[in-house]
This record gives structure tokens, sequence and C-alpha cells, in this order.
């Protein structure tokens, strides 16, 4: 009901826009379709009126009120026709019985053809068609044929460019010549009563024989058929322009001559205008779009003007082909066709977004606008009906339509590796719809030299009723009943992405067996050359021979990400609002740094050596907090393959605007994270073998000595274990946890260790138990359990063979663990929490009377997603390990931002991107490496019953205190570990690499831990 | 030279070649021309080098697995003409009501599949899957990032959890691609 009432009121607009249009006509004729004679009239009027006001009374007063339509007449007029046509739009699709049942176009036609009538009967004599074949052809189409050429599927296209011209120039051409003979033989019979010269039969033909790709893009975006069928009607339909643009002006050019006049060389000249025409039209578009690609290469500092190159040039290479009389449509579509891989390279996101938007949203008003005066221009008393003139025309486009489609699929085949079968060959024939393009050409066709123009209006017009109508609303109930193969639109996978490529691989490799030159070979060629001399070029930032590989991944990672986020976050309910990106990569960064990256949580556990954490116990909200956000990781999240059924031109999908560049780091954990789910039932499985897995690093490697804080914290853990067995059990207990290595959350395992299998998953495992190891020392008074596992580690670490200089074998085999540990320490060395202390120490005293929520540091790396507000604190030194959440966000890190000190260094420059950044930080890796190396060799001997600790601060370089020097040092400890004295025991040794703040509170405080690292050093 | 040697294809070897491979004899002798013509040393058999020696294969990025794959069932570093054609085989385009064994879809997901495993364990490990990555992507992409792409990719097929691709997960994975189509070649008559 409310789309009907819609549509009403869109009906009565139209009719009161009409109105409008015509009153001025009376007195203007059509000013707001001819420019410059509007020009005129409003000079005309322009003039009266100052001459009548300013020169009778020459004082006169400053009016409050007046009205000038005529100066806005025709751009208002304009915008209304667009705006009743697009609410008439509306109220099709409110009312889904009727839009269920035809096509768009016909209900556009119709209303127009309503519209038409109202506009006919108030206001006579008047033409009241909008529709001009200027207008047409110069505004109305280009955005269409953009629209068309951008979003080409470009494999699909090329794969069938033999076949889609064999249509577009044989077909066209056929049909052309068919239909004029044919009218032309019938005519000779007196059938028509009226003459029927063979040139004007052979215009009207050549003109009327063009399947139309308005036309056929309306309907057929609606019935959904496979894409092999699609393109080859659609891509025919773009193609045969030039053929239909050739032969018409050929035609027309022929019959203003006379036949008589016509010699051979005209004919020639003919033929030859056809590959210039249609070849001039390529390549004027093909330049045009490596210009766009090229100049968009340049548009990173104002991203805001880079749709409207994309719009303008194409539209130029349009105009530019039309100066030349070249194919417009084949023009702008190479163009589209070309500029797009580079553009889509060059352009942001938010770029990408608005072009795809704008595109769809011009093409889409253009069509309504088109076929509404379509159907406007169909009322006039200027028609001349002839019956069998009509219907013989009808009768000779279809049938020669499905002759042609059948003699050429036939001839086509032979050569196609894809059978066109009978049911193809006949959606086909019948998808040939012809539209507004044979009108607009009808329309120019001038009178005078051709006395049969009022008929071929009339038959032209009649011929894209019979096709749009009745064609367009049969199509879809035959292509159900025939059992036509639907199209299925949907994002590739990555391994169907990845396969498929390979498989082309392959099949040019076979092909170059072969010998033969075939469409892989072709391509093959091309995209080495492209690849070799024109990427470069063209794209700023170029990312290597295969481009859609990465693409596809990073939408992706990215969909899976914004999934999850949106999932878990809002079962939480810990973030209220998941619509700003920001918020969602914060969210996610933060929520799995820790929690899925062996490395990063030894490092981050590291770190929690800060005396705060001593007074820190998780409250049981907080426990329970964890357990439901583990539990509702687990269940809820799943890499799911969407799968879009549907597909819409003008729809435009918020899953298609994926990102370009992409934290590919978030990436990894994300998947980790959803990954974890394999890992957690293998946990489980180990659970019930009765060992343990969980552990809980915040806690149980802080360091203290303070044995009762920690029996406290351990008995709070434990209440929670009773509580709950299975899930998300932070207990210390559990250290070697077999395959399960590093320390982890129950929910969100370390990502590669799932099974024992692989050599890489044997290496991670490794790494994470050597820094655990040491843990189970200092709790040796504490607690029993730890006790069994302690003993255990020794078997676990030994496979490791030569740690001394190297780095450890899982960074050496697992670059981005080394990185993600790398970038980790830079960001504690970086940032000196030292000033900060006093901060801290205060807060520390806070927190010993209420010691709760007080201390960030264990309740952060607790509970991960209490830690968003975070990024804007940067106060403390655990929240340096993760990327908060503005370094996902690339413009931040251009300008001055705690970026800068966060990336590892102030000396360092700054990076333009998140993945240069790792990139850059894996090239720092030996001296990290090297550390590492020492971690592991004090895990080496760890039978001695003795802690092995070290605290690595060594007092370094004045002004950077605690990065590479202390590292040093940590490397000499590892070389002559067993000496370490009791006392040190109390500092857990993995932690020595790492943050200043805690060590220095500790000399400060502490009695047992007091030590200073000249101490330490001299004990060595 | 090469292509007097076709004449020597005698009628029995057509008989049997296109017995095992389902050729038409058009085919089998348009395919030992060429075969003779990849043939430098004139000894009825293809070496490693000879397929190498074609200009476009080796700039190929995946044209050492190619070839490869042709010398995977045979006898070693050389493959006679029954071989060369059983290879081919696995590229014709499946006609109806004509199931020969070897260009089924199976065996064409299996000849991509074998593309990937090259200690043929029948499994695609990460690294296995790395390094076609590596070979078709080329230098400009970061380690880490091909990594993670290629860990991405295994999780996704993995079904098992052992993070390795099996044949069975190839397929599966790959269950909604025209295999048929993209891994056929028309072979000319």
């Amino acid at each position: 009901m409310r789309g009907a009432a819609l549509a009403v009121l869109a009906l009565a607009a139209v009719v009161a826009v009409g109105a409008a249009n015509n009153v001025p006509h009376l007195t203007q004729n059509l000013a707001s379709q001819r420019g410059y004679e509007l020009v005129e009239d409003q000079s005309a009027s322009s003039t009266e009126e100052p001459a009548g006001g300013n020169h009778k009374k020459d004082h006169d007063r400053y009016p409050v009120f007046s009205v000038e339509f005529a100066r806005v007449e025709t751009p208002f007029i304009i915008g209304l026709w667009i705006f009743c046509a697009s609410l008439a739009k509306i109220g099709f699709h409110m009312t889904p019985k009727l839009s269920k049942m035809f096509p768009e176009s016909c209900l556009l036609i119709v209303v127009g053809v309503v519209i038409g009538v109202l506009l006919f009967h108030t206001s006579s004599g008047v033409q009241v068609s909008p529709l001009t074949p200027d207008t047409f052809f110069l505004y109305l189409l280009p955005p269409i044929i953009l629209d068309a050429g951008y979003f080409m599927p470009n494999r699909l296209f090329f794969d069938h460019l033999g076949t889609i011209l064999l249509f577009a120039v044989v077909g066209t051409i056929f049909n052309a010549i068919a239909i004029g003979t044919s009218l032309w033989a019938v005519g000779q019979s007196g059938l028509f009563e009226f003459d029927t010269p063979i040139l004007d039969m052979m215009l009207f033909g050549s003109l009327v024989s063009a399947v139309d790709p308005v036309a056929v893009l309306a309907v057929f975006e609606e019935i959904h058929v496979n894409e092999i069928l699609y393109i080859v009607v659609f891509g025919e339909s773009l193609l045969n322009d030039a053929v239909t643009v050739v032969l018409y002006h050929m035609f027309e050019a022929y019959s203003e001559m006379g036949p008589a006049n016509i010699l051979p060389v005209d004919v020639a000249s003919g033929i030859a205008s056809f590959f210039v025409v249609a070849l001039g039209g390529t390549v004027i578009g093909v330049i045009w779009g490596f210009l766009t690609g090229f100049v968009t290469r340049f548009t990173h500092q104002v991203r805001v003007i880079e749709p409207i190159f994309i719009f303008v040039m194409a539209y130029l290479a349009y105009l530019n082909a039309e100066i030349f009389h070249m194919s417009g449509i084949l023009a702008i579509t190479f163009c589209g066709i070309t500029m797009k891989n580079y553009v889509e390279a060059n352009i942001s996101h938010k770029s990408h977004t608005t072009v795809k938007y704008a595109m769809k949203m011009l093409s889409s008003s253009c069509e309504t606008v088109i076929f509404m005066f379509l159907g406007v221009a169909t009322v006039n008393n200027a028609h001349s009906w002839n019956t069998w003139f009509v219907l013989l025309t009808v009768l000779f486009c279809t049938v020669y339509r499905f002759i042609g489609v059948m003699i050429l699929a036939s001839l086509a085949n032979k050569f196609r590796l894809h059978q066109l079968n009978g049911v193809e060959k006949f959606v086909m024939s019948y998808g040939g719809l012809r539209g507004a393009v044979a009108f607009a050409l009808v329309l120019l066709i001038d009178k005078k030299i051709v006395n049969l123009q009022p008929h071929f209006v009339t038959t032209t017009i009649a011929v894209i009723y019979f096709t749009v109508f009745f064609q367009g609303i049969t199509i879809k109930p035959l292509v159900r009943i025939l059992n036509v193969k639907r199209a299925e639109k949907r994002k590739p996978t990555m391994n169907e992405r990845i396969h498929e490529k390979l498989m082309d691989h392959i099949m040019a490799g076979l092909e170059d067996v072969l010998g033969r030159h075939g469409n892989y070979h072709v391509r093959d060629r091309f995209k080495r050359f492209d690849t070799k001399y024109i990427r470069p070029w063209l794209i700023r930032d170029n990312k290597g021979a295969e481009p859609k590989i990465l693409e596809t991944y990073s939408k992706l990672t990215m969909k899976e990400a914004m999934e999850y986020m949106r999932r878990n976050a809002s079962t939480i309910a810990a973030f209220p609002g998941t619509e700003s990106m920001s918020t969602l990569f914060r969210n996610c960064t933060q929520t799995n740094m820790d929690a899925s990256f062996s490395f990063t949580q030894l490092d981050s556990s590291v770190q929690n050596l800060d005396m705060q954490e001593l007074e820190y116990n998780p409250s049981k909200k907080d426990l329970t907090d964890a357990k439901i956000h583990h539990l509702l990781s687990e269940e809820l999240c799943k890499p799911r393959r969407h799968r879009r059924l549907s597909y819409s031109r003008h729809a435009v999908n918020d899953r298609d605007l994926s990102t370009q560049e992409v934290n590919y780091k978030m990436h990894m954990n994300m998947r980790h994270i959803i990954s974890g789910k394999h890992h957690h039932k293998r946990s489980k499985k180990l659970n019930k073998e009765g060992k343990p897995h969980v552990s809980f690093p915040g806690i149980t490697q802080n360091g203290s000595v303070k044995q009762f804080t920690h029996d406290y914290i351990n008995e709070m853990l434990e209440e929670s274990d009773s509580n709950d067995v299975d899930e998300a059990r932070p207990s210390t207990s559990g250290l070697n946890d077999g395959p399960e290595g590093g320390i982890v959350f129950t929910a969100k395992s370390t990502p590669t260790n799932t099974g024992p299998v692989s050599n890489s998953n044997l290496l991670t495992v490794h790494p994470g138990q050597t820094h655990q190891q040491p843990r189970p020392n200092w709790h040796l008074p504490l607690k029993q359990t730890t006790l069994s596992s302690c003993s255990s580690a020794p078997g676990v670490v030994s496979p490791h063979p030569n740690h001394n200089d190297q780095p450890t074998v899982a960074e050496a085999s697992l670059p981005w663990r080394r990185s993600q540990h790398i970038t980790d320490e830079a960001v504690v060395h970086t940032e000196d929490p030292h000033p900060k202390d006093p901060g801290k120490r205060s807060s520390r005293a806070d927190s010993e009377e209420e010691a709760v929520h007080v201390t960030p540091t264990a309740t952060e790396t607790v509970l991960p997603w209490k830690r968003d507000d975070e990024a804007e604190q940067c106060t403390f030194p655990l929240k340096q390990q993760e990327f908060p959440g503005w370094c996902s966000n690339k413009e931040y890190l251009a300008y001055n931002s705690p970026s800068s000190t966060f990336l590892g260094g102030l000396d360092q420059p700054k990076v333009a991107s998140v993945i240069g950044l790792f990139r850059r930080e894996s090239t720092v890796d030996q001296e990290m490496a090297r550390a590492d190396a020492a971690i592991l060799v004090i895990e080496e001997c760890p039978a001695s019953p003795v802690p092995s600790v070290v605290v690595c601060g060594t007092p370094p370089a004045p002004p950077k205190r605690p990065s590479s020097a202390r590292r040093g040092s940590l490397l000499e400890l590892g070389a002559s570990v067993d000496p370490i004295p009791e006392e040190e025991a109390g500092t857990p040794e993995s932690s020595a690499n790492k943050s200043p703040p805690w060590a220095q509170r500790r000399r400060r405080k502490q009695g047992a831990c007091s030590s200073s690292y000249e101490d330490f050093r001299s004990n060595v | 030279m090469g292509n007097t040697s076709s004449l020597l294809l005698r009628e029995d070897e057509i008989a049997q070649i296109q017995e095992k491979t389902g050729f038409t004899p058009n085919q089998i002798e348009r395919l030992y021309s060429r075969f003779t013509s990849l043939d430098r040393g004139n000894c009825g058999t293809l070496s490693r080098e000879d397929l190498l020696r074609i200009p476009e294969l080796a700039i190929n990025p995946l044209g050492d697995r190619i070839v490869h794959a042709f010398f995977q069932e045979g006898t070693g570093d050389s493959i006679n003409f029954l071989q060369f054609m059983q290879v081919l085989a696995h590229f014709r385009p499946i006609k109806k009501n004509k199931d020969l064994k070897l260009n089924s879809r199976e065996q064409k997901l299996k000849f991509a599949f074998k593309m990937y495993d090259l200690d043929s364990d029948g499994k695609i490990s990460r690294d296995e899957l790395l390094a076609i990555l590596q070979m078709m992507v080329g230098s400009n992409i970061s380690e880490e990032q091909l990594t993670s792409i290629a860990e991405r990719t295994i999780f996704e097929a993995d079904q098992d959890g052992d993070q390795m691709i099996s044949f069975a997960e190839f397929c599966n994975a790959l269950e909604r691609t025209d295999v048929e189509q993209k891994m056929s070649i028309r072979f000319l008559n």
C-alpha cells in the first residue's frame, strides 16, 4: 500500500513537473532542452525585465520578495525529472508484487507513458519529449557505459572476447543487412503502401538491429543468468556500438548521396572506417585509461579529488572519441576496463567506496531517466503508424536475431572450450533487447533526407516496446522454466584464488609445451608485460606480481576480523559501539595480541613484573568476565564462507568495501584467535589426560617473592578453577602442556602449534616453553603442581640444537614471530617508562589500599578487552607491547604521533604503513635474536634447582638506558648461567631484557630483590 | 627434421595411444610432430632440458614444476611419447558419455595438487604452499605477508586440523570452481 501510495505521489509530482515544464514551453518552446535557445530566451527575458523595471521607475525600492523562474528553469526541471523518476523507482520497489513480475525498465516506461499522456493533453502542439539525441548521447549514456566498463569482469570478458566480437560484429552486420533487405523486399511488393528505398531500409535496419546495452543490463541484472551467458550478451551489446555507428553513418551518408552516386570507393571506405571507428575508439579509451592510472598515482596527498579523475577522464575519453566520430561507447568501456586495475591499486579505500557508489548512482539514475523519457517520448502526434511495417519489422528483428545467434553460436562452438548449448543459445537470442540507443539514433535521422523518418520512429518505438515488454517480462519465467544455469556470485576464497592462479600458470605452461598461443598464453604474456613495464609506471605502491592474491587475502581477513569483533564485542557488551573501524581494529588488536602469540605473550608476561601487580587480585567479576569472554569467542567465532547469492548492479554491498592496506600482523592474529578453537579442543583433550594446560602469564610471572600475595592470587584462581573446570581457567599450573606451549589462555592458545606434526609446530612450541620454564622455579615453594611440570620441562626443551649464537629456531623459521617479538622489545626499550615511575608509584600506593582495579598490568593481561583505554594513555609499559588502535590507522602514523616512539626509535624514520614497519623491524632482528638465544641457553640448564634467572639490566649508555647494551649483557649471562645467586631468583629471567621500571622499583623497595644491576653484574 | 619423424609413428602405436589417452589419431599426429620438434636429440624421448628450452616455459614462474610434472610417473630423466601424451591427456576437455580416467575432474585436480605437493606425501604443507606462492607472487611481497597468506589459506581449507591440505580438502576447497573448464585445453584436430 505504501508503495502504491508513493508511486501515486511520484506520478503526481511528475505531472506537476510536466506542468512546470510546459508552462514555459508555451512561450519558450523547449527551452530546457536546447541550451542555446534557453540562453537566448533568458537573455531576452532578463533584458526585458530590467528594461521594464529600471528605466520606467528610476527609484525602485528594494524588493522583499521576487520570483525569477526563468533563470533556474533548465536545471530546475532537470532536477525535478530526476527526482521524480527516482521517486517512481522507489515506488516500484515498495510494491514487491509489481517489481517481481515486471522488470523495472517496463514500469519506468509505463510511468513515462502516463506522464507523457498527461503532458500531451495539458499542452497542445508542443513536442514534450525531453529525450533529445544529444542529451542522451552526451549525458545519459556515458555514465551507464562507464559503470559497465569499470565493473566489467575483465577476465571473463577477455576469455570470451572472441565470441563476443563474433556476435557484435558479424552478428550485427548480418542483422542489419538481413532486416534491411527483407523490409526492402517486402516493400517492393507494395504491402507498406509507401516507397521503400533500399538505402533507407538499410539505414533503418542498421539502427534497429543493434542490441542495446542499457536494456540488456536492465533485464539481465534481474534474471541472474550464469556469467558466461551474461557476458556474451552484454559484451555484444557494448561492442556492437562501433558497428552500429559505422553502419548508421555509412547508410546515412549513402542516402544523402543517393544510390546513383555511390562508388565502390565509398563502400570500401565504409568498411575501412569500421576499423578506424572501432580501433580508434578502443585506443582512445585505453590511452585515457592509462592516463587515469598515471594521474591517480600522484593523488595520495589529495585523496578527496581522486574520484573525480576517474569520472572526468573517462568522460573525456568518451567525448574525445566522439570528436573524431569514433565509437564513444567503446572508448569509455575500454577506458573503464583499463583504468580499473591501476586506479584501484592507487586510490584510497574511501575513494574506492566513493567511486563505486557514485558510479552506481549515476548509472542507475541515468537508466531510470532514459526509460522514463522513452515513455514520455512515445506520446506525441508525430507518429505515422503502418501496421505491416511495424509487424514485419518486429518479426524480422526477432527471427533474424534467432537465426544469427544459432549460426554464430555453432560457429563459435568450434573454437570454444565451453560449448554454448541450445538453452543458452535461446536465451542469448531472446535477450537481444533493443533500447534507447536505437531510439536516439532514429531521432537523429534528418527528415528532409529520409522521408520515412516518422515511420522509422514509430516502428523503432514499437520494436523497443516489444523487446522490453514482451521479451523482458517473459524472459524471467523462461529462464526458470528452461532451467538456465544461474549465476553464483561470491567472493573467492583464498584457496580458490591461489589454486586458480596456479591453474592459470599450469595452463599457460601447457600451451607453451604444446606450442600454441591460446588464451592463457596471451594472458600470461600480457601479465608479464604488465607487471614489468606498466604497473611500475602507473601504480604508486606496486605490490608485485599477483595483486589479486593479496587483495583477496586482505578482504577475507578484514571481513573475518570485522565479523569476529562484531560478534564478540556485541555479545560481551564490553564495547558499546563497534561501528567505527578504528574501534574494531583496536579491539581486535588488543584482544589478540597477547592472547595468541606465544612470543608476545611471553613479552607481556615479562613486563608484568611491575611490582604493582603484586597487589593485584583479580576480582571475581573479572574472572567471570574472562570466562564468558573465552566461552563466547570459542563458541561464536567461526570463519564462515559467505555466499552472496544474488547480485545487483546497483546494490553496493558493504562487504565489498574492503580495505586495501591491511595490517597483516593483525590479521594473523585475528586468524590465530579464530583458529584457537582447534587448539582448544586439543587442549581439552590434554586436560582430560590429566595434564594441566592453562597458564596465567600475568600472574604467574610477576616478579615477586611475596609469597603470600601469590598465595592469595592462587587461591583466587583456584577458586575460579573449581567453579569451572574447563574454560578459561587462569591457573598457574600447566607449564608443559605439551604441544600447547606458550603461555596461553585456554580460549586462545598459541596459533601455529596445533599439532606435533609439522616442523614449524614443534619449533614454535619451544620458545614458549623455554620462556615459561623459569616460572615454576619461583613457584616452587608455592605450589606443588608446578613442581611436576617443572621437572618435565627439560625434556621439552632439549630438542633444541644450538641456541647459543643463533636466533631461535622458531624465530628463524617463523619470521613473523620474530618481528613481533622485536616490535615488542623495541617498544619497551624506546618508551622508557622511567619518567612515569613517580606516578606509578603513587598509583601503587593507592593500590595497596584497594587492590583491585588500580593496577593496570595484571588486569589488562588477564582481561585484554579491559584495555581499550590504553591507547590514549600510553603510560604503562605493558601497553606498549601490543598495537594500540591508532597504530592501524595509517594516516595517524603520518603525523607526529606516539607511533614514532612506539615504532622503535626516534631516530628511525617514520614509516608510512604498518606493513612497511614490520618489514623494517624484521631487519633489525639479529640483535634481538641474540637476546633470545641467551634466554634459550638459560633454559637449557633447567635442572639446576637454582632458578635460572637473569636480571638483564646492566647499566647501559646513559640516554637510552634500557635497550641494546642490556641485551648484550644478557648474552654474557647466557654463556655463564649457573652461578646466579639465590637472591636474584626473585626476578624472572626472561623479564630481564624488558622493562626497567620494575627493576628500579625493586631496587628501591625490596630487600630480597634489592640487588641492583651492578650487584648483579658482579655476581655474574 | 622433426616433422619427418612423425611419419614414423606406426598405426598400432597410434591405436595404443588412442586407447590409453583418448586422443584422436589426428591429435596424436599433431602432438607427435610437436613432440619430435621438441626432441632436439632425436632420441624419441624428451628430457627436462628439452622442455625447459621452450622460452615461454622457462619464464613461467611455475615452469620447473610443470616440467617436473611430466616426469613424475616416468622413469626418471626422460619421457617417451606415450608418457608425454598421458600427461597431456589430463587436460582434455571432459565430454559427456565418454569417461576416460585421465581427464576426469579428479585427475585434473590431482595434477594441480601435485604441483604443490613436492614431497608427494599427499598433503600440502605450509612450506610447500609458501614455495608456490613465492614463485607466483615474486619478490615484492615480504615473506611475512606471504607466510600469513599461506597460513590463512591452509587454515581455510584445513578440516582435520593438521595444518596441511590433504587432497580431499583440496578438492573441497575447489568445490565451486569450474575445474573441468579451467584445466582443459582445446587440442586441435
